[in-house]
């Protein structure tokens, strides 16, 4: 056999692909008041007695002092703007299964209250975002909403 | 905890969701002579172990009890006795047959190890541990463990 | 009183981004059986296994079952552990608590990854992220290192550039280790132009999808004075986890690097890293981590890092002997990404990491693992007790 002949030929490795499709169900627990109050266009956050933080995803002790937090505390309906980024290629939408483009930034934003949480940006030109600038939360309508982080559709900039 | 803003519910929520995943499982060299044997010459091979003289069916490339790396492959008759068995008779997604089906550990001639497969042509009511096998292929194979359809008792 | 303890072999394969030649069981013994070669054992004088992976990359249920027979060790102790990107780290971490009791001889510590298998895993946002409180982005380490370098670029002065310069030394280290996967010659121009991903995120800066393995073997002192005449020892470890760290921190471009090097160095007594530590092997999942984390273990004064890639003083041969493998960038199977830095960190204490090797004597390494959103292992080597 030729040293030509012996590249041509390509070894088989079998291989098999296994689609496959999870259904899970979640129990949210504590953090299901959180849920709640988003159907009343609230976002509330727990307080931690001890450091004063105001922590979203709630939680019933502090991360950080290991203290039952003692107090929700609604956080208002505005924000600034802590960190943003596009994404400029196709990627998985983890609630469908399929690839998809995505036109909005993904921020993360500072609320009145204190608290931190993720969310969509309604412009989409990120050369426009600056770090602390002010957002303000636009919701979904209330029938539409189901107790969800993406009840709240975007945070929109607001002029100072 | 903490209680007060009363006019939110505390009502539990359960949030369903649906995980998707794609995986690709690689077969190998070896998991490769084996399966391609089977969809090209319906011919069921074991490996030996140069250490211990051990044969393994299906093969890994390592020895287990050795680890010594394998490669003498030994053609075997693809006949043997059933070892142990079960009769499926409950449903789940991905089952490899219709239930009711039985499903045994073959104890191929020629082999230090059982073989996982389906028993077929035969009444569920009178499978017995000790009775000969022998595998019935697909006439379609395309290079997989189910490339042989079931093993059925010989005569 | 603990056992001082030292790595006696190590292990790994030459990482490639497919493997279809191999199963996931033949890959790990392949990182094995160069393991116990190196350390002159064999599988019968391991007295202990602690494996593992990102498990939800993986696709295997029970993967014990498929790979202890496949390394020959049925009826051993062992542990399989995971941790999303810091497994290594914590499979390491648990392989020197074991050691370190005294109850066990020789403890083998096998990592793997196999991403030509498991892509679709990742499609779920993250590869396993929260659903009710990620479910609606699709979060990846992507969009984690966007936002971070996002924010860094914003506080430092750092520009483009210099994210550039940094996956160019990573490149250029990678090119002399033959174990690396992406060896490809880049200059600044061509990593500034390659494929936007994620503002500031290119292609070229995010770590590679790798099938590969790695392991090592550590035993007790007298074990291993008898085992090798090259010990590497384990002076100390620590591991910190820290979940939401990007919401929660007060500043979205830190991990817990920083504190989790704080405890090791206050132990150890080491005041001055840069001078007391002569090699590093730390997990920088893209090429502008590698900034932060440079300022995080002490190296130098915060929002600075990117000074010293201007001034050239990163590389083997330089001043600041950063990443010498090459780095995530270059080589990345998740679960046994972290083990691979101690192996490399090992091999430089050893003087024996080849074209790769950082001139002079190495008496300290830090070796470490990233997972999650900032969670860090640390593995500091001794050359001397
Ligand atoms: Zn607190
Ligand atoms: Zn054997």
């Amino acid at each position: 056999m030729t040293a030509e002949q012996k590249k041509e030929e390509q070894p088989e490795f079998i291989q098999f692909r296994y689609p496959r499709e999870v259904p899970y169900e979640h129990a949210l627990g504590y953090q299901s008041k959180f849920a709640n109050a988003l159907k009343q266009g609230r976002i509330i956050a727990t307080k931690c007695p001890v450091c004063g933080r105001c922590t979203i995803p709630p939680r019933i002790v502090c991360p950080f002092h290991h203290v039952k937090q003692t107090e929700w505390v609604d956080q208002g309906q505005r924000g600034r703007l802590i960190s943003a980024f596009k994404i400029n290629f196709p990627m998985f939408n983890s609630r469908t299964g399929e690839l998809q483009n995505w036109e909005n930034p993904i921020i993360a934003v500072e609320l009145e209250g204190g608290a931190r949480m993720d969310g969509w940006c309604a412009e989409t030109d990120p050369s426009k975002l600056k770090t602390g600038m002010l957002l303000e939360a636009v919701w979904r309508p209330e029938e539409e909403r189901q107790g969800r982080a993406d009840d709240i559709l975007h945070w929109k900039p607001v002029e100072e | 905890m903490a209680e007060n803003l009363p006019e939110i519910s505390s009502e539990p929520i359960v949030a369903g969701v649906t995980a998707h995943s794609n995986f690709l499982v690689s077969t190998g060299a070896t998991g490769t002579k084996f399966l391609s044997e089977l969809r090209d010459n319906k011919k069921i091979m074991g490996i030996k172990c140069p250490k211990c003289s051990k044969v393994y069916v299906p093969p890994r490339t390592h020895c287990p009890t050795c680890f010594a790396r394998m490669s003498e492959w030994v053609e075997l008759s693809g006949k043997g006795s059933l070892s142990s068995y079960t009769v499926v008779r409950y449903k789940e997604p991905y089952m490899p047959k219709e239930p009711p089906y039985a499903y045994g550990v073959i104890q191929m001639d020629g082999a230090d190890t059982g073989m996982a497969h389906i028993l077929g042509e035969v009444d569920l009511d009178k499978i017995k541990v000790g009775m000969r096998l022998e595998p019935v292929f697909k006439e379609q194979r395309e290079g997989s463990i189910l490339d042989i359809d079931y093993f059925k008792p010989s005569s | 009183m603990a056992e001082r303890i030292a790595i006696v072999g190590v292990g790994q394969t030459h990482h490639k981004s497919k493997r279809p030649d191999v199963t996931t069981a033949e890959m790990i013994a392949e990182s094995v059986e160069r393991c116990l070669e190196d350390a002159g054992l064999q599988m019968k004088d391991v007295d202990h296994l602690v494996g593992g992976s990102f498990e939800v990359a993986d696709g295997y249920h029970c993967p014990d079952k498929w790979i202890i027979p496949e390394l020959g060790a049925v009826g051993k102790a062992g542990l399989e552990l995971q941790n999303v990107g810091t497994t290594g780290g914590v499979l390491a971490v648990a392989s020197f608590n074991i050691a370190a009791t005294g109850l066990f001889d020789t403890v083998l510590c096998y990592s793997w990854q196999k991403m030509d298998e498991a892509a679709g895993a990742f499609g779920r946002g993250g590869g396993g992220a929260n659903e009710y409180w990620t479910g609606q982005f699709p979060m990846s380490p992507i969009t984690n290192f966007a936002r971070r370098t996002y924010a860094y670029m914003d506080r430092s002065g750092c520009t483009e550039e210099h994210i550039a310069m940094v996956r160019v030394k990573q490149d250029q280290c990678a090119l002399k280790n033959p174990y690396a996967q992406l060896r490809l010659g880049l200059t600044v121009e061509q990593v500034m132009s390659d494929v936007l991903l994620a503002w500031p995120i290119r292609r070229l800066h995010m770590c590679p999808t790798t099938a590969g393995a790695a392991a090592f073997i550590v035993c007790p002192e007298e074990r291993a004075k008898k085992v090798t005449d090259k010990p590497v020892w384990v002076e100390d470890w620590f591991t910190c986890h820290q979940g939401g760290a990007l919401t929660m921190a007060e500043d979205p471009t830190s991990s817990t690097l920083r504190h989790a090097c704080e405890v090791v160095y206050k132990r150890q007594n080491i005041k001055n890293p840069v001078k007391e530590i002569q090699a590093w092997e730390v997990y920088e999942p893209a090429s502008p981590a590698e900034l932060r984390w440079m300022e995080e273990v002490g190296i130098c004064e915060d929002y600075t890092a990117w000074k010293l890639f201007e001034q050239d003083k990163v590389g083997i041969d330089k001043e600041v002997p950063f990443n010498p493998s090459g780095g995530v960038t270059a080589t990345n199977p998740i679960g046994a990404t972290p083990v691979v830095r101690l192996v490399e960190a090992a091999l430089q204490v050893r003087g024996d990491a080849g074209e790769h090797q950082i001139p002079g004597k190495i008496e300290r390494a830090l070796a470490t693992g990233y997972g999650g959103q900032g969670e860090n292992v640390i593995m500091l080597l001794r050359k001397t007790l």
